[in-house]
């Protein structure tokens, strides 16, 4: 057992050139500074050499959107830079939101080809 | 006499050139999505468009790891729409296929069984820790014994990874 986790954490380490990481896997939404305001951090890892923008979303638990507020919907991530995200969320949609995701934005070019739009969702708390 | 200050000194350079720097790492539950191979689409004849590769093509393949079990699902659609291409002027017939390619814990082939399918979709629930390489099959169909316009075309797979 254990040594198949160390040969994944060497596959991921090894390979993680070209992923896309969103943690944590369940966030915990707190008191913000503002009044009625919950928030969560999230980090994103964008290790993906053909990706430099992500969007984020947040959904209720039939895929429906929840409003949210952040930095910007549409984030600049560099290869290989990992990113701070603060959601913010009204106190009222806090039974509602279920989901966090972060979504790949990938680029038109080329032809012939499918390209792999990755997206990663976490479960809040 | 010499000798001592001398033996003195050198100890003191080391103190002065030895820093502790610190590496830090944390393993945390969570979902990598990989994009592992490119595909394309071969024109193996003027109306279809196909990345198997007895067609020519090259079926895209993304690799996902989870470092905890049953913490999440994977969702992989295949395309049905382009996301690039010329202007078309009749309807295209979308076809995929979404299956295990490579495994790295033997229990994992048991996920092609269990996959539940709908639409476009296909959901794999990710019971097992490790890496697991999901290829996708896909081909489109241009109207009746049409032929595609010349251009170039694109379309796009999504690769979700939910925590359940």
């Amino acid at each position: 057992m254990y040594r198949a986790v160390i040969v994944l954490i060497l596959c991921i380490i090894s390979n993680s050139a070209v992923a896309h990481e969103f943690t944590p896997t369940y966030p915990k939404l707190k008191q913000s500074y503002l009044e009625k305001v919950l928030y969560t951090t999230m980090i994103l890892f964008n290790a993906r050499k053909d990706v430099n923008y992500y969007s984020v979303g947040v959904f209720d638990e039939n895929w429906e959107v929840v409003p949210f507020a952040t930095e910007s919907k549409l984030i600049s991530v560099k290869h290989l830079q990992r990113k701070k995200i603060d959601i913010y969320i009204r106190e009222r949609d806090k039974k509602r939101a279920k989901y966090i995701c972060s979504k790949s934005k990938i680029q038109v070019s080329g032809g012939g080809k499918t390209s792999i739009v990755s997206r990663i969702c976490s479960k809040i708390e | 006499m010499k000798k001592l200050l001398l033996l003195g000194l050198m100890f003191c350079a080391v103190d002065v050139g030895a820093e502790n720097m610190e590496v830090v790492g944390r393993v945390e539950s969570k979902c990598v999505i990989t994009p592992d191979t490119s595909g394309f689409y071969g024109n193996p004849t003027p109306q279809k468009l196909d990345s198997d590769p007895t067609s020519g093509g090259v079926d895209p393949v993304v690799r996902y790891d989870v470092l905890q079990a049953n913490f999440y699902k994977a969702k992989i659609s295949y395309p049905i729409a382009w996301s690039e291409s010329p202007t078309l002027s009749d309807t295209v017939t979308w076809v995929g296929d979404v299956e295990t390619s490579e495994v790295s814990v033997a229990g994992m082939s048991a996920y092609n069984a269990a996959k539940v399918e709908y639409d476009n979709h296909t959901e794999f629930n990710l019971t097992l820790a490790g890496s697991t390489w999901f290829k996708t099959e896909t081909n489109a169909t241009y109207g009746v014994g049409k032929a595609f316009p010349a251009g170039n075309y694109r379309a796009v797979v999504v690769a979700e990874c939910i925590a359940q």
